[in-house]
């Protein structure tokens, strides 16, 4: 699941330069961190027309970042074709895709953050560094790309002050990396040099 | 003699660190310097220490060097990926810069440029191998250099290690450092306890390894508290309230730094000493451990 988070709505305000606008809202992630699903949606078109907005419309697609056909979005949202820009209440990935489609100025609501996950109806962030070369197995299950502030993959940095990071109020990855490897059994696998990252497989390829 | 002809010949080493200026003004640094001259066997040059913007520590040892002071580069990964790392340290070396000291660096959000973006391409076990396959003549891609380097390498470590810090402790002497210098000691039985461990890795990797002791003098009960929050130092209770109950908290400091570093003269192979930016105590300081 991509982690996004709702921009300040102030900021929402300065960006949109026209009056009218129509709203889309993500039924998949967004929706589930209650940031972009139909309350928030909602939410948002009041704030807007609170504050002088005409909201031709509004919408929440199953899936901003995946859709089957613009043209059905489209005749279904008589609204979209009324309206100056749209403001979409999703991830970075949906308000590329529709930008892509629509013809029109697209405007962010969201910031994306990371990729995580819901467990338990527990939103987790940060669990996935995207950097296309997955060797988590090494580190017992958790990724020092996107869990330790330095993407150290050899080990701990010495900037932690009892088990919490220099950086923010994160506990320091490598010692969890370090629990989980005794536990599984697998310390071995710290205990061997990993080389630098190869990043050309980060870089998406082109067909 | 050089630095690692010292660190082969068993001396006790002295290295003390300078901080490249905030500007291009080098006076302030060169007086640093200065009082530092046949003291210090060498001087560390920091790299943006901090996270702090500062002049480069490659122009930096650079000036120094042609002052005749023989330096010790600092390198850390926060602020080049692995093509920066190569072109500063090549560029190091033709400068004659023969030592370099290798940390990860503190993160960006500790520093004066909050914002910056933290590069961390390589980590420090990982920029030690860079610098090994220099020194042999190759680039990390294994492409042939015209010249080699010839870097006498340290890598840095604290005295308080969990089990994961001494994992990596072993990777970074695998990776053939020369030296180890070590963030500041205050407790001496602890870093008795560090030295049996270090000696033990020692043992199995390699004998040569020289560890110096980290250094900063105590100069009142404020920045005794203030080191209590930086990772890795820990000052003792009772030695704050030594601090606290001094009638002259400066004096007091620096008789209980030199007694800190006899001690240490017998456990380990030198100390660094780390006065933030302020040299003027440390000829003084080392009259009264007994070392000049």
């Amino acid at each position: 699941m991509i982690i996004s988070r709702q921009k300040e709505f102030n900021n929402i305000l300065q960006m949109l330069g026209e009056i009218d606008i129509f709203i889309i809202g993500c039924g998949k992630c967004a929706k589930k961190q209650r940031a972009g699903g139909e309350p928030e949606v909602l939410e948002m078109k009041k704030k807007l027309e609170d504050a002088g907005k005409n909201i031709t419309g509004w919408t929440v697609l199953s899936s901003a970042c995946s859709i089957t056909s613009w043209a059905d979005v489209l005749s279904q949202n008589p609204g979209i074709n009324k309206a100056d820009a749209l403001l979409v209440m999703s991830c970075g990935g949906g308000v590329s895709v529709i930008s892509g489609f629509a013809g029109k100025q697209v405007y962010p609501a969201l910031d994306t953050e990371s990729l995580g996950g819901v467990c338990c109806n527990e939103v987790v962030t940060e669990q996935c560094g995207m950097c296309g070369d997955c060797t988590i197995w090494l580190y017992g299950g958790i990724c020092p790309v996107i869990r330790c502030a330095k993407s150290l993959l050899n080990g701990p940095c010495g900037g932690a002050v009892q088990g919490k990071c220099e950086v923010d109020e994160r506990l320091c990855a490598w010692d969890k990396i370090f629990e989980r490897l005794k536990e599984l059994g697998k310390l071995e696998n710290i205990e061997n040099i990993h080389e630098p990252k190869d990043h050309l497989k980060t870089r998406v390829k082109k067909a | 003699m050089n630095f690692i002809s010292k660190l082969r010949s068993g001396k006790f080493i002295i290295t003390a660190e300078i901080s490249p200026p905030k500007g291009t003004d080098t006076s302030r640094m060169l007086r640093d310097a200065a009082l530092l001259k046949d003291i210090a066997d060498a001087v560390n040059v920091t790299d943006n220490q901090r996270a702090v913007m500062r002049m480069s520590p490659i122009a930096a040892c650079s000036i120094l060097q042609g002052k005749g002071f023989e330096t010790i580069m600092h390198i850390t990964c926060r602020d080049r990926n692995r093509l920066a790392l190569q072109s500063e340290l090549v560029g190091a070396s033709a400068l004659g810069i023969g030592n370099v000291l290798v940390m990860s660096g503190d993160h960006p959000s500790k520093g004066d440029h909050v914002g910056a973006k933290p590069v961390y391409d390589l980590d420090s076990v990982q920029l030690l191998g860079m610098i090994r396959e220099l020194n042999r003549g190759v680039d990390l891609s294994g492409n042939k250099l015209d010249g080699r380097t010839d870097f006498c390498v340290g890598a840095v470590t604290n005295t308080e290690l969990n089990e994961a810090g001494l994992i990596k402790l072993k990777k970074k002497i695998k990776m053939g450092v020369n030296f180890l210098q070590t963030q500041a000691v205050f407790d001496v039985e602890k870093f008795s306890g560090f030295m049996e461990r270090a000696d033990e890795i020692r043992s199995t990797q390699s004998k040569q390894i020289k560890i110096i002791a980290g250094i900063i003098p105590l100069r009142s009960e404020r920045s005794a508290l203030f080191l209590n929050k930086v990772p890795g130092i820990r000052v003792p209770d009772d030695m704050i309230k030594q601090i606290k109950d001094a009638k002259d908290p400066e004096v007091e400091g620096m008789r209980i730094t030199a007694e800190i570093i006899k001690k240490l003269r017998t456990m380990c192979d030198g100390i660094h000493i780390m006065p933030v930016g302020n040299h003027e105590n440390t000829k003084k300081l080392l009259e009264m451990a007994d070392l000049i």
